[in-house]
């Protein structure tokens, strides 16, 4: 009890000293006076000093009574903060340079781990998440597949395992009208129990109950939280809230809470059972959620349903290499981020891996600074302070380098993980959860706590090895124990430079393909356009002449919007995901096909086969798209749809099957695309697209035209010289005087062009941001040793000086020493990048691994930063005044 | 700068607590030189305690609330901080006493009965 309360006190007393010093020295003045006047009754010489010396020195004993009023090393911590700050200040530029280095490094690291965490660690939004786990079946192969209806049904009923089990298909895209907007919409399908499975209950409404999976039930709905909040004015009551999808009315029955994003991307949700469900065991339509049984593990999970599902195998009659061979269970978790997580745990190594290299320049820092003040502290040590207070000192410097440096680092984390989400590729999964939260705030203070206490010790016990005091007296200090470290510090510069180079080539690798992919002439307009991707319900084939009605209807409508220039169609937009492609039959003047056997008969003859991308568009789009015709004419009002079908084919075809040759007047059967085996004559050629990408070759295409085959979904282009938000609110409405239930979608081409670049940027970029980092870190790595190197040197350059060396030998001597470092670390780069640089060959356009332009100018740059990081350095060692290099040491 | 200078203190730190607190309890208020001097002057010289290890002890004694202090002016009209044992102070030393007795006690049989 009484230490605590003397604990108590101290703390007390270290906060708020009551009894101050001057009490304290007061009372201890009044102790001598007591003794010296006793000494004088005694008849003493030297009163004064002879009662000090009995009584012992007045500072020490302060010092004693100071320690024991308060919390010593609190009152040491506040001195050495004090201290550490004075020093800090009294050097802003090895302040700046060693607390942005360690900023760089703790942001960097804090930035991916937050992504890590978001990723792969941040458990799932749902009821005990460890529990939930995804049913897969094993295919022949081995491969985890999607499960087929009744296999899913025999895996609830006869496993033991399992709480509940629930399935739900792939998100899928429809037209949902009825809301404020018409819109194209993510629906899945999942089984009623689906939202229980998971324990998640819908925040306004009902969750499904059994019977709404009924055939016959009136059908229902759930959306998500983001649906409700844009398409249905956040509305309370759900009662009146109906939507239809392909001409079926749904009610919605409830809203799903904001943070639920299951599968991914999903807005609506609907009960599977109405979807009909399919009998066979080798329709994969399903993916499946269970949650474990109390008490059951992973293993046993996975033996039940591995039981089972060797069961189905051996007595299923639909033997054959779609039927399952086996049954597996993962973790839900690992399931949903399963790609990711190596390319991730990689990308945080590799920040890692920044992270020591960066603590490793602020020591090399650190290092040169504590060689500077040798002398300053050889004084405090002859002045008796201990070595583990030397210690203590330079721990407190560095915890307050981290401190500045690693507050710096999280707030650069904070706005860079935005820019790192906004970049990221969108097949990312759970890109929603990434963010600076606590767990991430708790692991950047983890890791700065680490480094400032790695960093301090490292550098207290190499400044402080050895006896000081000898250093006071010799004025030098031994060289062995410094050349080592500087030995060190070299190797880490030149492994800096090395990744440095290999980096920065691969950077410069990839923005060179960028830059040539940029080049590439897409064969097609980008600028001005704007599309309008509509898609008509697909419901009865019977409806085909009025879908070329319909669009033939829209396209003269939207001419009539001013500023628009010339309007056409495709089924698909070029750089967005390409087109069908199938065979094609070359057909003679008499051969036409009657029936299916006469067409299985003309598709067996090879010499007359051809293969083409199949794609629907209208005369519009080579005008708005500009793309040339180059023979023969483009679709005109003749060819409508009781004209004989006609075809425009791109130079590609005409050359890849027709060499020498003039297409146009010959007849194709193309009917395997879209079913109609009506025969197209070519009447023209028009110029290639890279329909696939820029870095992709034109492939051979055939155009047919939509009024002769028409289609649900089209994307329709506009040429426009007017405002887009014009242009589209002016199409908007007139799509919805021709059916106000017909979603849009409006994208300006050039949002195409530049997402089909995406993932080729989000990779220079990546890598180029490594690059940069890994050259700034090798830059202040040079910097840093070469600053330690020079004034551990500055008497030898005193001495050179003085015996009538020129600063100009000096300063060569000081560069020359830096310059060995750095070619061996780009010699090393060099060849390292030749080795590796190849793997990212599939990456590359237009330019080889080795190109040599790309190799010499990034090893020009980082010579010539490296000799800028060594000549400040340098110029500091011509600037030594040898009288006080020789005095002081 | 050095704080930590065990060896001395920590020979004299259980015996030293006693010591001022007795000092304190039979003599009544003291300043820190007279609790000094009388020590000394009862051991006969043997007792020399320097004032690093003095003051450290009445302020632990006094952050322990075994005794409290003041400002006050002796008969010379100096001013000193003067000691007075409180009631916990009283109770601490009668049990430190009866502790101290047996261990003594037995010391000395086993010095003298082992011998």
């Amino acid at each position: 009890m009484d230490s605590v309360r003397e604990w108590i006190r101290r703390l007390w007393g270290a906060l708020h000293p009551s009894r101050g010093d001057r009490d304290l020295e007061q009372e201890l003045q009044s102790h001598l006076e007591f003794a010296a006047e006793e000494a004088r009754r005694r008849n003493s010489d030297d009163a004064a000093r002879n009662a000090r010396v009995a009584a012992g020195g007045l500072s020490q004993a302060m010092d004693a009574v100071r320690d024991q009023r308060g919390v010593p090393w609190l009152d040491d911590m506040q001195r050495d903060v004090r201290y550490a700050l004075r020093g800090l200040a009294r050097n802003p530029g090895f302040t700046a340079v060693a607390a942005l280095t360690l900023a760089l490094g703790i942001g960097v690291t804090t930035a991916i781990f937050s992504v890590v965490y978001g990723v792969l660690l941040r458990p799932l939004p749902y009821a005990d998440p460890d529990r939930l786990m995804a049913i897969f079946e094993v295919n022949s192969k081995g491969r985890p597949v999607r499960l087929a209806a009744p296999n899913f049904d025999d895996f609830r009923a006869q496993s033991r395992s399992f709480q509940a089990m629930a399935m739900y298909t792939l998100p899928y895209p429809k037209s949902v009208s009825g809301a404020a907007q018409p819109t194209r919409t993510m629906v899945a399908a999942v089984s009623p129990d689906f939202l229980s499975v998971l324990g998640v209950q819908p925040i306004i409404g009902r969750d499904f109950n059994a019977s709404d999976a009924h055939k016959g039930a009136s059908p229902t709905a759930l959306v998500s939280y983001g649906y409700w909040r844009q398409h249905l004015e956040s509305s309370h009551d759900l009662s009146g809230t109906h939507l239809k999808i392909d001409r079926t009315t749904f009610s919605v029955i409830g809203v799903l809470p904001s943070a639920f994003h299951f599968p991914a991307d999903v807005d609506l949700w609907l009960p599977a059972d109405l979807e009909g469900e399919s009998l066979s065991r080798t329709s994969h339509n399903y993916s499946a959620v269970a949650r474990l049984a109390e008490g059951v593990t992973v293993e046993q999970a996975n033996r039940d349903i591995s039981t089972i599902a060797r069961r189905i195998h051996d007595t299923s009659n639909e033997q054959g290499t779609s039927l399952l061979v086996d049954g597996r269970v993962i973790p839900l978790q690992d399931s949903i981020t399963g790609k990711a997580r190596s390319a991730l745990l990689l990308l945080l190594g590799a920040v890692g891996f920044l992270l020591l290299v960066a603590c490793a320049n602020v020591a090399n820092l650190l290092l040169a600074q504590a060689a500077v003040r040798e002398r300053e502290l050889a004084v405090r040590s002859a002045l008796g302070a201990g070595r583990g207070r030397l210690i203590r000192q330079f721990v407190t410097e560095a915890f307050l380098l981290v401190l500045i440096g690693g507050s710096l680092g999280v707030m650069g984390a904070v706005w860079g993980v935005d820019g790192l989400v906004e970049l990221a590729p969108s097949d990312l999964p759970r890109l929603d959860s990434i963010g600076i939260n606590v767990p991430v705030l708790a692991f950047a203070c983890l890791v700065s706590t680490g480094v400032a206490v790695g960093l301090g010790a490292l550098t207290a016990v190499r400044a402080t090895s050895g006896d000081l005091r000898d250093d006071l007296v010799n004025g030098a200090r031994g060289q062995t124990g410094s050349q080592r470290s500087q030995r060190i510090g070299r190797l880490i510069v030149a492994a800096q430079m090395a990744i440095t180079l290999v980096l920065t080539v691969g950077a410069g690798l990839l923005g060179r393909s960028l830059m040539k992919v940029l080049q590439v002439n897409p064969g097609f307009r980008v600028d001005r356009i704007l599309s309008m991707d509509v898609s008509l319900p697909s419901v009865d084939p019977a409806a085909k002449p009025g879908q070329a009605r319909f669009f033939a209807t829209l396209i003269d409508r939207l001419e009539t919007i001013p500023g628009v220039r010339a309007v056409g169609a495709t089924c698909d937009l070029p750089l967005n995901g390409g087109h069908p492609d199938g065979l094609f039959a070359l057909l003679g003047r008499n051969d036409m096909p009657k029936t299916m056997t006469d067409l299985r008969a003309l598709f067996q003859q090879q010499d007359r086969l051809g293969t083409a991308d199949f794609c629907v568009a209208t005369d519009g789009y080579f005008k708005a798209l500009a793309i040339p015709l180059m023979r023969g004419r483009v679709f005109d009002p003749r060819d409508d749809a009781d004209a004989p079908h006609v075809a425009v084919i791109t130079q590609a075809l005409a050359r890849d099957r027709w060499p020498n040759q003039d297409p146009i007047g010959r007849t194709i059967e193309f009917g395997n695309m879209d079913g109609d085996l009506r025969p197209l004559t070519i009447i023209g050629i028009v110029g290639d697209t890279h329909e696939y990408g820029l870095d992709v070759p034109p492939r051979p295409t055939v155009y047919v035209s939509l009024f002769q085959r028409p289609r649900a979904a089209m994307s329709l282009t506009m040429l426009t010289d007017a405002d887009t938000q014009q242009v589209t609110s002016a199409a908007r409405g007139i799509l919805k005087q021709l059916d106000a239930e017909i979603p849009a979608t409006f994208r300006t081409f050039s949002q195409v062009y530049s997402a089909s670049l995406g993932s080729r940027r989000f990779n220079v970029i990546l890598i180029g941001f490594f690059g940069i980092t890994a050259l700034v870190l090798a830059m202040t790595g040079v910097f840093g040793v070469m600053a330690y190197s020079v004034s551990r040197r500055r008497r030898e350059i005193g001495v050179r000086l003085a015996l009538g060396a020129a600063r100009g030998d000096i300063l060569r001597m000081i560069l020359s020493q830096g310059m060995r470092t750095i070619a061996i670390g780009v010699a090393t780069g060099i060849g390292g990048a030749l080795a590796l640089t190849r793997t990212v060959g599939s990456l590359l356009f237009g330019v080889t691994p080795t190109d040599p332009l790309t190799f010499a100018g990034v090893t020009l740059f980082l010579v010539s930063t490296a000799l800028v990081a060594c000549y400040l350095p340098a110029r500091r060692a011509t600037r030594v005044d040898p009288m006080v290099a020789l005095r002081d040491g | 700068v050095a704080n930590k200078e065990p060896a001395k203190a920590d020979v004299l730190h259980g015996t030293l607590d006693l010591m001022l607190l007795q000092t304190v309890a039979a003599l009544g208020p003291l300043h820190g030189y007279s609790i000094a001097a009388r020590l000394e002057q009862v051991s006969g010289g043997a007792l020399q305690i320097n004032m690093g290890t003095l003051y450290p002890g009445l302020m632990r004694l006094e952050q322990r609330g075994l005794v409290r202090s003041e400002w006050s002016v002796t008969e010379t009209s100096r001013k000193a901080r003067f000691y007075t044992i409180t009631a916990a102070g009283r109770r601490q030393l009668a049990a430190e006493k009866a502790e101290w007795a047996r261990m003594t006690a037995i010391m000395h049989t086993l010095l003298h009965n082992l011998g």
